[in-house]
């Protein structure tokens, strides 16, 4: 056998896949051709990276879907809203999704330009457990859930859990609290309701992304918590309304700020955003909001880019992909949001919203599309 | 006339076997092709070690070496980084490993030298290297979904029983230290079963056959010909297992819990070196102290596993001079 | 002459109860290998259709998630690229170590060196390449498939090279003798004769480590990322089995986990039919 057949072989097959490699370095070039611009009428092509939030991660994969025909190409991973945050920084990914707006600090690591950041969503933080025999609407509040995942109720029949729920046979299992193990921007809504309700949470374990929690297992993304929840009885998590939906948990009736005990709907969802305050930066927050029909564990979550990405590094066709995108996400795509389960947002945060998506530059230049 | 005619040698002026000016440059230029490529390896390692130890530097810096390696609190949000719950994960899950793995691989590697009839032999030793065939994240996925839940009871009963002993007692989590354990040690099984059949076959047939004649049986003669002899050689397959199983990242990290508290006994959740780099990679990527120290997690474990290694075969390859056959390939070949 | 030891019932017992602890060991050596077998084919089977194999992951939230054919074609494109770099590389300290080196100073550290690279693990190779080539950005964009490929050449790398050593040195040195004494110049004597009677050999070393790079999660998680649609540049992100899987595994819908395990079995299956060819290439050589 001539030996230099397969060496021969090789070496083509390496200048082959070499040449591929090299031939289109640039992410944009020849995947924009490989998508249909024709249907649509768009005439922006582009492929969008991101990561972040598992939170919205159902949202952003069905938008992706919804604007695959368009000729936009978008992946994104779900990371977690810490990770999504570093990866933009770090210039990895193109946009970010974040459920927490960004803390100064956050800021300050984004060098290659100024971030924008617009809350197109609001979604319920569901209180979800998995025990035989119990449905949907255990009553739960704030102090009673700080305590389990302190670690001081340990059992379903704790007096506690009986006396919010005295119509309700609990049996007498253990507890098993999920949590998340990565840098979560869930973590942080729920974390910010438990410690407005309980002061020993707050000087403890207290309010972050990522959190040295007392007490159960760690998983990773919102579908880990559910992934978690699912596989043990007696468990409970928190994970957002899709998940547990998706999956058929039945999740508790939190009480809220003016006492009631509301369950996660979309209603209670859309009434947390009634008469909340809209920074400058459009940090809002709607965690623990004062409305008497509102569910009490509502994040909202954002998409963050820049608001000149061409001068960031990205190039036009990115700048142009990425204001399309959050373009549909105030638009059309608030109805994909109802249907995953999720609030659209108030028209006057529309409004605002869409202001900073317009005020989008490429290079100091209106970003035509 | 009658010269023994020698063969024409010469054409041209040249002999035929003399090599033209450019086809003499090609011999050395070959050859140097072949060791520039040699001292890459050389150059790569050395790349490695400088790059990871600069990059690792900011985290070291911040935490200092020895706060790194011994302080037990990984808090990344409030930038401690000290990564004693990973090198205590890594050390407990190795030690299990080690404890259930060796024995029953050495265990396999007697039978299938020393007891099993011929014929049995080679699909034994193939099914034991099928066990390496399978990789890391799909015995992820079966501990995960298979062991995970089987276990569970079993766990919580002997918890139950046992919690008199150390490192016993308390609620059984679903991933544990000890689930890690047990699928590292049989990912290790394969690695430290060949080495140690290769060790085994390397003893004297005379040592044992004297054994025999003296009327030991046959256990006795593998208790004191075989074994003895192939101790060191034995050692060394156990410290490659050792290795491998320090390194193991996928596996590890869906059946481990990840959490970055020390637990307090073998059911409890636990972290890794492995694991931890690649569960908080992502989180790191703007971050350099962070990503420093992720790095400086991995420079731990590339150090533990050269050292490992490095004994392990100099182990191995003293047990194998012993003897006269060829030298056994560590590392997964056979 | 001395009495040989009596043959008591206490020796024969404590035979007998060894050699069947011996055997029970290898027993329960082989029920994890059985117990993975059956999970992946009862688990997985039901998982395999022709939308598997033909479909992209949609990465849906709801409805259809799609097949594994980014997975695949991915797995296949970055471990062709990283052989293309591991084998001739590892080939060629192999011959250098057998045919130049020897016993040599500089042989034996390479060869020391060589040997303790096959110990590191993956995840080192992953993070290296993570912090030189993704984090800087080379070659214009993060993440990209040509970079996992560089993480899987670096982890091939020992293991050719150790293998293909281990069968240069089988050739017997009459072969290259004999040429040499022909006239032929060193470097045909390595390339015409030499390589050629090691080539299956060479062949099942190589051939294992592909098995090997294909099964490998970790330093791909960081290097070539993930993307659902099937792409052919390497230049960009890409998908790959493994990472498909882990990222399967870690979600609670029923649908996705099953499709992990259909893909384990794939995954699998391609690395046992590797490793047969590996196998039947061997059988081939004219060496030992």
């Amino acid at each position: 056998m001539n030996p230099r057949i397969p060496l021969a072989a090789l070496a083509a097959c390496a200048l082959a896949t070499s040449v591929a490699a090299c031939g289109s370095s640039d992410d944009n070039s020849s995947s924009a051709s490989t998508n249909s611009s024709s249907a649509g009428g768009s005439s922006v092509s582009a492929t969008l990276n991101g990561a972040g939030s598992t939170f919205a991660a159902p949202i952003y994969q069905q938008v992706g879907s919804d604007l695959k025909g368009k000729g936009l190409t978008i992946n994104y991973q779900g990371v977690g809203s810490g990770a999504g945050v570093s990866q933009f920084g770090a210039g990895t990914v193109d946009f970010a999704g974040s459920d927490p707006a960004l803390a100064d600090a956050d800021k300050a690591t984004i060098k290659k330009g100024t971030p924008v950041q617009i809350p197109f969503a609001l979604g319920a933080i569901t209180a979800s457990y998995n025990l035989s025999g119990v449905k949907s609407g255990l009553k739960l509040d704030g102090a009673t859930l700080a305590k389990i995942y302190l670690g001081k109720i340990t059992s379903w029949d704790d007096a506690a859990i009986k006396s919010q729920n005295p119509d309700v046979q609990v049996p007498s299992t253990k507890i098993t609290v999920v949590h998340r193990s990565d840098s979560s921007g869930t973590t942080k809504g729920f974390t910010q309701f438990l410690a407005n309700y309980s002061p020993e949470w707050k000087s403890g374990p207290g309010v972050d992304k990522d959190i040295k929690w007392p007490v159960g297992t760690g998983a990773k993304g919102n579908d880990g918590v559910a992934a978690g929840v699912k596989q043990t009885d007696g468990a409970i998590g928190y994970v957002e309304q899709a998940y547990a939906l998706q999956n058929g948990f039945t999740f508790a009736d939190v009480k809220n700020k003016s006492g009631k005990y509301v369950a996660p709907t979309l209603e209670s969802t859309s009434a947390a955003a009634d008469g909340i305050d809209i920074p400058e930066d459009l940090g809002i927050s709607t965690i623990d909001a004062p409305g008497a029909t509102a569910y009490p564990i509502v994040s909202q979550t954002f998409a963050i880019t820049y608001a000149d990405p061409c001068k960031a590094g990205l190039d036009k066709n990115k700048a142009a992909g990425l204001k399309e995108m959050f373009t549909y996400l105030l638009g059309d795509g608030q109805d994909t949001i109802k249907k995953l389960s999720y609030a659209p947002i108030p028209d006057s945060l529309k409004t605002k919203d869409q202001a900073a998506v317009d005020a989008m530059q490429c290079n100091g230049a209106a970003i035509g599309s | 006339m009658a010269t023994t005619s020698s063969p024409d040698v010469r054409r041209g002026g040249r002999s035929i076997l003399e090599r033209s000016p450019a086809a003499r440059r090609a011999d050395p230029l070959f050859r140097g092709i072949l060791t520039g490529l040699a001292g890459l390896i050389l150059v790569l390692i050395a790349f490695f070690f400088v790059f990871l130890i600069n990059k690792a530097e900011p985290a070291l810096s911040h935490q200092g070496v020895f706060s790194f390696l011994f302080t037990n609190d990984w808090n990344p949000s409030k930038a401690i980084y000290g990564a004693w719950p990973l090198v205590a994960g890594t050390l407990i899950t190795a030690f299990i490993a080690l404890l259930i793995g060796v024995p029953v691989a050495v265990a396999a590697a007697l039978f299938i030298t020393e007891l099993a009839p011929r014929r049995v032999r080679g699909p034994l030793v193939i099914l034991v290297e099928l066990l390496a065939a399978v990789p890391s994240v799909v015995y992820g996925l079966w501990g995960f979904f298979v062991l995970i839940p089987k276990l569970k009871p079993a766990e919580q009963w002997f918890t139950d029983t046992f919690s008199f002993l150390p490192l016993v007692g308390g609620n059984v989590a679903g991933p544990n230290y000890f689930i890690a354990g047990l699928i590292l040690a049989i990912m290790i099984l394969p690695i430290v079963s060949a080495i140690s059949r290769e060790v085994i076959s390397t003893v004297p047939a005379d040592l044992k056959e004297a054994s025999l004649a003296l009327g030991a049986t046959r256990w006795e003669m593998i208790r004191m010909a075989v074994l003895p002899y192939s101790r060191s050689g034995i050692t060394g397959a156990a410290m490659l297992g050792l290795g491998r199983a320090i390194g193991e990242t996928i596996a590890v990290t869906l059946v481990i819990g990840n959490s970055p508290v020390l637990g307090k006994q073998i059911f409890d959740q636990g972290y890794t070196l492995a694991a931890v780099i690649a569960s908080e990679f992502g989180e790191a990527a703007n971050d350099k102290v962070h990503a420093g120290a992720l790095i400086a997690a991995g420079l731990v474990l590339f150090i533990l596993t050269l050292l490992i290694n490095a004994m392990a075969r100099a182990l191995v390859r003293r047990a194998e001079n012993k003897g006269t056959k060829v030298k056994a390939v560590p590392g997964g070949l056979g | 002459m001395t009495a040989l030891a009596q043959l008591t019932p206490r020796r024969r017992t404590t035979d007998r109860v060894m050699r069947v602890v011996l055997a029970i060991g290898t027993a329960i050596a082989l029920i994890p290998l059985i117990a993975v077998i059956y999970y992946l084919l009862s688990k997985g089977l039901g998982a395999w259709s022709i939308d598997l194999f033909t479909k992209d992951p949609t990465g849906n939230f709801l409805g259809d998630q799609g097949g594994i054919k980014s997975a695949l074609l991915g797995t296949i494109e970055m471990v062709a690229l990283a052989s293309a770099i591991a084998i001739p590389f590892g080939w060629g300290v192999a011959l250098y170590l057998v045919e130049y080196g020897r016993k040599g100073r500089f042989a034996s550290t390479v060869r020391y060196f060589v040997d303790v690279m096959t110990g590191v693990p993956s995840i080192v190779f992953g993070l290296f390449v993570y912090a030189t080539l993704v984090l800087s950005g080379w070659g214009g964009s993060s993440f990209s498939g040509w970079k996992g490929s560089v993480a899987l050449a670096l982890l091939m790398l020992p293991v050719v090279t150790r293998s293909a050593e281990v069968v240069l040195l089988l050739v017997p040195d009459a072969l290259r003798e004999a040429a040499l004494a022909l006239g032929t110049p060193r470097w045909r004597v390595t390339l015409r004769v030499v390589l050629p009677t090691a080539l299956p050999g060479l062949i099942t070393g190589s051939l294992l480590a592909v098995a090997r790079a294909a099964g490998e999660t970790a330093p791909l998680l960081f290097t070539a990322a993930a993307v659902n649609g099937t792409t052919f540049n390497l230049g960009e992100r890409m998908n790959s089995l493994p990472v498909q899987i882990y990222n399967d595994v870690q979600s609670p819908s029923d649908a996705l986990v099953q499709r992990a395990w259909g893909s384990a079995l794939a995954l699998v299956t391609l690395i046992l039919l590797t490793t047969l060819v590996a196998r039947l290439a061997s059988r081939r050589s004219r060496l030992s």
